[in-house]
């Protein structure tokens, strides 16, 4: 073996964060729940079958687990050696989609392989996060200079530019929020950041009226008066209003909601699982999400605190924020007050790739508290 | 592995770096989330309720359900409208794909289907999305053959927004000689639906247009049922959670006996000769009510239901005699028939008596006018020495003048004290016996009042800028001609069989019906018209003299040709002269009223043609029908 990764690694099991990975089966496990709930209308077949969407979620999330304990066991610096590598065939896969992607409801945002949708959004986001803190931390994990934040910033604007174009609206948020949190974690200077805002603000009205799509538009316009157009792109916030309003403090009952049941809601074990928590499980279901996330986030944000290096640190923050925002703007998008934009709620929608990204994720995050006293500088 | 370790990347480059900015890490998480739980409280907690109140909203359903029209028979029960299915199909626009191209891909395969062309079918959605109507379901192609519509059926579940509605549908088995009595239904009219809506009317409901189908459309249609039902986003049924059924329509037994309609559509057509338009009225002088009435030409009601009625509805717009037009209900002038309401009215007034005799020596006779010019009013012929009874039975002009108008120069007064008097007393009398007013009978058509003119009158309608000062004023001739039923007197052939059966009937005005019971859908008797009567102001022993006029001129007057072997008919024929607009040629349009039989009347009958001599054209029809309904039917 080389001399990183070895120094530690074999004691490191008990530095392991389980209840980092406990939090976040208690997640899968809720979205499994919710998965048995949103999938009772559309799924009648046997319990004990693969078409069974329960069965299959279980299955990811085994395979997921696997690659977590996997990842853990590498030394993060691995994946920060080849960072590079790793953004380039991000960007070059965002290139293919191009031409070959599947397009579904006006947005190219997956390869087919087989039954497998993959999409290289999520693959590059880890990808952004570990090139981002390699290239800080290179710098000294200083962004006070403006050339250093520059450079942060010319290694996010393709991914972003490439995502947006496909377009998607929420993961181009997602990786603007990623930039913007690893950045002032390294320590923007508050009249750097003031003079982004102020770029951002003034490109906003251009970026509206030329390269926003159509749809997007239509979607934002219809938050503001969902009952504009009760049928169309009004329907889906219309109907997750009333599924999460209706559900009350303690909800109707798990398999109880008439909206999720009756199929007024869509796409319910994926984008809008969190309406059908809401109405089925109520205030008291949402709240118990909550404290999941809040407890997942604030055990991501402490290896952040206790990483034994720079790229360690940035590395889990960027991770945070990733499932942070994705959290966030899907829970947004189900109480309308975000337009829709098609992103799962992280560990609870059903889908097999955002689940293995996730835990791979999580996997890195446990090789940096695992090692963390191993590389403790400071 | 080795080559990784030379690229290893130094961690503690600088010591110098900034620590502790995690910490905006934790505020993020905390105020991203109390963003959400606020949210969630004003939905869930403050809002919830309304909420929860639409979420009921969304997936229960109440809907109201049709009930099966009622079904309409004649006095014998022969049912003279059945109710069968009809498929329609609809569109519902807002069901529709939205990308054009796959709707004009559905409006395409419709067209194979259907037959309808593709842009017609898109022409009625643009137009019903820009009514704002999206969600109402649009007829597109009514009236489907079975194969068509189980076509219809198996791919409707793959075309959104099209689906495939039975809907019911009237067939009239009578014949078109039924038409003017029963009407038709049709889709409602915008302002129809406006109202209706608001008694639980489907919008694609049909309902009763005209005839007894739109004069007894409550009773027809019965009570909507109600059906509360969960349904899913589809639309399509989880659970019924209430059912009501509905109260079937009631059915309508008619006073028409079908038989005797028939008889009489067909006798009149095969008599029309030059005429164009004719109508016949047989009505009970005991209860009012109608055993036929009949209009020629008529139309067929079949063709409201046809999927385009339009070419043959056009047709029947196009028709200069009107076939729409209930003739039996369209006033023209009633001529000499008019004169039994003269006699009566100068017999009450005394003016005349029955042993008023007048020697009618010449067919002439001089009037000398407002002006002092002297006008010659003409008789058909030369009656001599006549009362009364001989002046109805010849219809003697000169001697109805004497008995309106008086015959100043001679001293004879009028039934007033002077010309405009005469007119107004006449005017009274004509009333009295139903003139100049509808008389309500039970089919919602456009009956017309007529007119019986007074001073009051002809000022007001000839005034403006296309009458001279002096067409105004009420002259001598103006009472003299409505004493015969001309000038610009007029009645229906149905007015005129009212006032004939109240001569008939010793004095009573009924108010004519052709709906004689009505039933509730298991046939029970639900109601019974009741005979409506009214006195009319003149004595019986008056009434009696103008019935011996009417039989005496069957006997051996002018309505000769109405006599039956083995019935006393009696009669008044009625020629009223009039100048057609086209060819201003001085024509004559044929009457006849009458009753049989004579000491104990059982049937009125008015026969009526727009060209033709009542003498010789309406009486004989008249005493055809008299004798087919004295042997055939059942008062």
């Amino acid at each position: 073996m080389s001399r990183f990764g070895v120094e530690g690694s074999l004691r490191a099991w008990d530095r392991f964060d389980a209840i980092l990975a406990l939090t976040a089966l208690a997640l899968v496990g809720y979205g499994l729940v919710l998965i048995y709930s949103g999938s009772l209308g559309s799924y009648d077949g046997p319990t004990a079958s693969l078409e069974n969407p329960v069965v299959r979620q279980g299955i990811f999330a085994l395979i997921a687990i696997g690659a977590m304990f996997v990842i853990s066991r590498f030394d993060y610096h691995v994946l920060l050696h080849y960072a590079w590598w790793l953004y380039g065939a991000s960007i070059l896969l965002l290139l293919v989609l191009i031409p070959i992607g599947q397009t579904d409801f006006g947005s190219t945002r997956w390869f087919a392989l087989g039954p497998i949708q993959f999409q290289p959004s999520e693959f590059a986001k880890i990808a952004t996060i570990l090139l981002l803190a390699r290239f800080l931390s290179e710098q000294g994990g200083d962004a006070r200079d403006l050339r250093v934040l520059g450079g942060s910033l010319a290694i996010t604007a393709p991914v972003l530019l490439l995502v947006f174009i496909q377009p998607d609206l929420g993961t181009t948020i997602i990786f603007a929020a990623i930039w913007l949190g690893m950045v002032v974690v390294a320590g923007i200077q508050r009249r750097h950041m003031l003079f982004f805002g102020a770029v951002f603000l003034a490109v906003l009205p251009f970026l509206w009226t030329f390269t926003v799509a159509d749809y997007q538009i239509e979607r934002i316009s219809v938050l503001l008066d969902a009952e504009e157009d009760p049928l169309d792109a009004g329907y889906n916030p219309i109907q997750s209003q009333i599924a999460v309003g209706s559900g009350q403090l303690l909800g109707k009952g798990l398999t109880n909601g008439e909206q999720t049941q009756l199929d007024f809601l869509k796409v319910k074990t994926k984008d809008f699982i969190f309406s059908v928590l809401g109405e089925e499980l109520g205030f008291v279901g949402a709240m118990a999400l909550f404290a999941l996330f809040i407890l997942l986030l604030m055990r991501g944000i402490r290896a952040a605190q206790i990483a034994g290096d720079i790229p360690g640190q940035l590395i889990a923050a960027g991770i945070v924020i990733t499932i942070l925002m994705q959290a966030y703007i899907n829970i947004a998008v189900n109480l309308s007050i975000f337009p829709v934009t098609g992103l799962p709620l992280p560990f609870v929608s059903q889908g097999g790739s955002s689940l293995l990204t996730l835990f791979l994720g999580l996997g890195i995050i446990q090789s940096i508290v695992m090692r963390h006293r191993a590389y403790r500088q400071f | 592995m080795s080559a990784i370790g030379d690229r290893r990347v130094d961690p503690g480059l600088s010591r110098n770096r900034p620590h502790g900015n995690v910490g905006v890490l934790r505020i993020a998480v905390v105020v991203l989330f109390l963003v959400l739980g606020a949210r969630l409280v004003q939905m869930q907690i403050v809002d919830g309720a309304e909420y929860a109140e639409r979420s009921e909203l969304n997936r229960i359903i109440v809907e109201s359900v049709s009930p099966t029209r009622g079904l309409i028979f004649d006095r014998n029960g022969q049912p003279l409208v059945q109710n069968s299915g009809s498929f329609t199909a609809l569109i519902t626009p807002g069901f529709l794909p939205e990308e054009p191209g796959s709707r004009y891909r559905l409006y395409l395969y419709l067209e194979d289907l259907l037959g309808i062309p593709a842009l017609q079918i898109e022409e009625a959605v643009t137009a019903a999305e820009e009514r704002g109507q999206r969600d109402l379901p649009l007829p597109i192609a009514r009236a489907l053959d079975r194969e068509t519509a189980l076509m219809l059926e198996q791919v409707a579940a793959d075309l959104p927004g099209v689906t495939l509605s039975v809907e019911p549908r009237r067939v009239y088995p009578g014949g078109p000689e039924f038409s003017h009595i029963l009407g038709y239904v049709g889709p409602q009219s915008p302002d129809e639906w406006r109202v209706l809506q608001e008694d639980g009317y489907a919008f694609n409901e049909v309902v009763g247009k005209v005839g007894v189908e739109a004069r007894y459309e409550s009773a027809l249609r019965g009570n909507p049922g109600t059906s509360i039902t969960e349904v899913d986003a589809q639309g399509d049924l989880i659970t019924t959670i209430e059912h009501t059924d509905p109260e079937g329509g009631r059915s309508i037994l008619l006073s028409i006996d079908s038989d005797l309609q028939r008889y009489v559509y067909d006798l009149l057509t095969n008599t029309m000769g030059e005429a164009t338009t004719a109508a016949a009225v047989v009505m009970s002088p005991v209860t009012g009510e109608i055993y036929a009435i009949v209009s020629v030409p008529t139309y067929d009601n079949n063709i409201f239901s046809l999927p385009d009625p339009g070419e043959e509805y056009q047709a029947l717009l196009d028709d200069p005699r009107i076939p729409l037009l209930h003739q039996a209900l369209s006033p023209v002038a009633p001529g000499s028939t008019f004169k039994i309401i003269t006699a009566a009215a100068a017999l009450q007034e005394g003016n005349i008596t029955r042993y008023t005799s007048r020697d009618v020596d010449s067919s002439v006779l001089e009037f000398i006018g407002e002006d002092g010019q002297p006008y010659y009013f003409y008789d058909w012929r030369v009656h001599g020495e006549i009362d009364l009874v001989g002046a109805i039975s010849w219809s003697s002009n000169i001697y109805f003048y004497m008995a309106s108008c008086g015959i100043p120069q001679e001293g004879i007064v009028g039934l007033g004290a002077n010309t405009e008097q005469s007119a107004i007393v006449l005017g009274y009398y004509a009333r009295s016996f139903g003139l100049g007013q509808v008389t309500g009978l039970d089919i919602a058509s456009t009956e017309s009042p007529g007119v019986i003119p007074s001073p009051e009158w002809k000022r007001r309608v000839r005034s403006g800028p296309l009458f001279n000062p002096e067409d105004r004023d009420w002259y001598l001739a103006d009472t003299c001609f409505m004493g015969i039923g001309q000038g610009d007197v007029t009645a229906t052939p149905l007015q005129m069989a009212v006032a004939t059966a109240a001569i008939a009937n010793g004095g009573y005005l009924l108010e004519p019906y052709v709906t004689r019971q009505i039933l509730g859908p298991d046939g029970t008797l639900l109601s019974t018209t009741e005979p409506s009567r009214e006195r009319v102001p003149v004595d019986e022993e008056h009434l009696a003299v103008i019935r011996q006029g009417m039989r005496q001129s069957v006997i051996d007057g002018a309505a000769r040709l109405a006599a039956l072997p083995d019935t006393l008919v009696a009669g008044k024929t009625g020629t009223a002269e009039f100048i057609d607009p086209e060819d201003g040629i001085t024509k004559e349009r044929a009457w006849f009223t009458g009753f049989a039989p004579y000491s104990a009347p059982q049937v009125v009958v008015t026969v009526f043609y727009d060209l033709g001599v009542g003498g010789t054209k309406a009486a004989p029809v008249a005493a055809d029908i008299m004798g087919y309904f004295l042997e055939n039917v059942e008062p």
